[in-house]
């Protein structure tokens, strides 16, 4: 075969390959590019007013740090997880933010753990949990061990 | 016989019987394809490996030579020729299944006419009847000895030049009178080593062009002619860059040389439109040239006289690295019909 | 190694020489380069999305996996003959990126197959990227180094 159909091929290959692979819930899909603002969430089905509250103010206290941009909050039985976007211009500070956003949450908050990440899959990952949740079938148990999953993901390095 | 400081005459005129050239696939796509003999599609000719091939191209030459003549290679006494692999082995290889003694010769890309002149001579004070002489390269060979793996995407400079796939071969006979219309030659110049200082080895035309200038003075002040004795004065591989150095060059010494009546066989080889930035070169692209195109041309009566430099760079992967510049030689063959 | 003094013909030489060497088209390469350079690192960057979204890569893990598919896309590349004339085209534009070392590589593993695997393949496999594995990693630990000094005369202070 000449060189450029060998490359027609494999491209037409890839296509199938990558078509292949499709993820069902809307709002995911372009979790990565838009702005998704997500409402905080707890993983028990009715929550107290108690906890909407928390999670709603930790909602507010993460979006007010000038750099953030989209934040997703999910509370688990015994840790919060902090999901957030940084505007592109301030990815130069990344760790800065992080640090901030500890300080701040642990401060106003000294009772709960939290787990803050600015990666693009953790908040993924919080969205697509978020739609699972809102599905009657979806235990507590399970969302409780999603969330711990998700949490580990944020340990790795490599 | 010895004519001035290093050039020969030779009175008997040795007869450059038959030819035999083959090439490779881009060499058939080039402005020369139908002065070849015998073309190859692709670099490998059915060997498992480039240099395999590369002694593929030099015995088909030699075998195509040998026929054309009519003559077998026990008729042939000598088999003097060279390449640029190192220890020449592809050549040597060659000489093996062709059972010729032989004399293996390094000259770099100015093998060709180092091997004519020395067979010239040879068979000119009958130590010979019949030599088998020429010289071959391979492209994908040279360049993973000289340079880089042949997919490896390197940026060729515009300087740079390609090395020809190709193998030319003559047998050179006696002159008994029964020769009509076949060239002849009559005279040599051994060149010297120039070295101008010039240490990048994408350069080499203009490296060369030093070399050749020194010998096309030698040869005029040995033989006591100017441009004018030549119909055509044609150069090895200097491509764009060696060429315009090298008439440069001739100018400041006082020699001026028509800019019609000098060529290279590098820019001769290929059509504008194939990518090879300032010509070829390599020990097969003045035999391949030579052998093929231009005799044809003075079978047909377009050239009478020529005078063929052929430009060898002598450097090695080891010395550029090494931060020495690059010493170059030429040699010079006149041939008429 | 000192450069040899060039002797004036020499240098009379060079500049004659000069005049009728075709200058690089600098300019031009640099823009070529700078788009498939470009064109390369949005495409790692695809590759990298790819990674995050279908699979369980976070950002900073997908790095990894990212690498080895463009090493892997400039294989077949190679292989097919086709990156030495990208390689014409762009320059330092496709040797500079991963796809770049992905191909040093490769055309060597190529290129030396038939003197065997063991002296052929496996001993000038790395002869274009070698230097750039050893400067790279003896230079990471350098910089290594010099920061630890600093953290620590920090830290004392």
């Amino acid at each position: 075969m000449t060189n450029h159909k060998r490359i027609f091929v494999l491209f037409i290959l890839m296509l199938l390959v990558l078509a292949g692979c499709e993820d069902s819930s809307p709002s995911s899909r372009t979790a990565l590019f838009k702005k998704v603002d997500p409402a905080p969430l707890t993983i028990t089905k009715n929550p107290d007013q108690l906890e909407q509250i928390l999670v709603d103010q930790v909602k507010e206290e993460a979006s007010s740090v000038k750099s953030i941009y989209d934040v997703a909050v999910i509370k688990g039985e015994k840790e919060i997880l902090v999901a957030y976007k940084v505007k592109h211009m301030s990815r130069f500070r990344m760790k800065g933010i992080e640090s901030d956003l500890n300080k701040i949450l642990s401060d106003k908050f000294p009772d709960h753990t939290f787990t803050v990440s600015s990666d693009y899959k953790i908040f993924l990952e919080a969205i697509r949990l978020g739609d699972k949740m809102k599905k009657p079938d979806f235990s507590e148990k399970k969302a409780d061990k999603q969330l711990k999953k998700i949490i580990s993901l944020t340990n790795e390095l490599t | 016989m010895l004519k001035g400081k290093q050039s020969w005459i030779f009175e008997n005129h040795p007869v450059i019987q038959s030819t035999g050239v083959s090439g490779g696939p881009f060499e058939g796509n080039g402005n020369l394809a139908k002065d070849f003999d015998i073309l190859h599609e692709d670099l490998w000719m059915g060997k498992t490996s480039y240099e395999q091939a590369h002694r593929v191209l030099l015995e088909e030459a030699a075998q195509t030579a040998l026929k054309k003549s009519g003559r077998s290679a026990d008729d042939a006494q000598f088999f003097i020729a060279g390449d640029l692999i190192n220890q020449i082995t592809p050549t040597s290889f060659a000489a093996r299944d062709l059972k010729i003694p032989y004399f293996g010769l390094f000259g770099a890309c100015s093998t060709s006419m180092e091997g004519l002149a020395i067979s010239s001579f040879i068979v000119n004070y009958r130590g010979a009847k019949n030599i088998l002489t020429g010289a071959s390269s391979h492209n994908a060979a040279v360049e993973k000895q000289f340079r880089y793996p042949t997919e490896y995407g390197g940026q060729k400079p515009p300087t740079a030049q390609w090395t020809v796939t190709g193998a030319g071969v003559a047998l050179l006979t006696e002159n008994d009178g029964t020769h009509e219309n076949c060239p002849y030659t009559t005279s040599a110049t051994i060149g010297r080593v120039m070295d101008m200082g010039l240490i990048d080895p994408f350069n080499m035309g203009g490296a060369m062009a030093p070399a050749a200038a020194d010998t096309i003075e030698a040869h005029f002040n040995d033989l006591g002619v100017d441009q004018s004795h030549y119909d055509l004065i044609v150069t090895g591989d200097l491509g764009k860059i060696g060429r315009d150095s090298m008439l440069a060059l001739l100018e400041e010494k006082g020699i001026s040389i028509d800019q019609n009546k000098c060529n290279d066989c590098g820019l001769l080889l290929y059509k504008n439109d194939q990518p090879v930035q300032s010509g070829g070169s390599g020990a097969g692209c003045s035999a391949t040239v030579l052998y093929g195109h231009l005799l044809n041309e003075m079978k047909k009566g377009v050239y009478k006289r020529i005078l063929v430099v052929a430009t060898g760079a002598l450097l090695s992967p080891l010395t550029v690295q090494q931060g020495e510049s690059i010493p170059c030689i030429a040699h010079a063959v006149s041939i008429e019909i | 190694m000192a450069k040899k003094k060039k002797t004036p013909q020499q240098k009379q030489y060079e500049q004659l020489e000069k005049k009728y060497e075709t200058k690089r088209p600098v300019v031009k390469n640099c823009i070529k380069a700078f788009f498939v350079g470009g064109f390369i690192c949005m495409l790692g960057q695809f590759i990298s999305f790819l990674y995050i979204y279908f699979f369980h890569f976070t950002e900073q893990t997908s790095g990894n996996p990212t690498s080895a598919t463009i090493i892997f896309l400039s294989m077949l590349l190679t292989g097919f003959g086709i990156y030495d004339r990208l390689g014409q085209f762009a320059g330092a534009g496709s040797a500079v990126p991963v796809s770049g070392f992905g191909n040093s590589i490769i055309s060597a593993a190529i290129e030396h197959r038939t003197e065997g695997f063991v002296l052929g393949v496996g001993g000038n496999i790395f002869k274009l990227a070698g230097s750039v594995i050893l400067f790279g990693v003896f230079s990471a630990f350098v910089v290594a180094l010099i920061k630890t000094i600093i953290l620590m005369a920090r830290g004392v202070m």
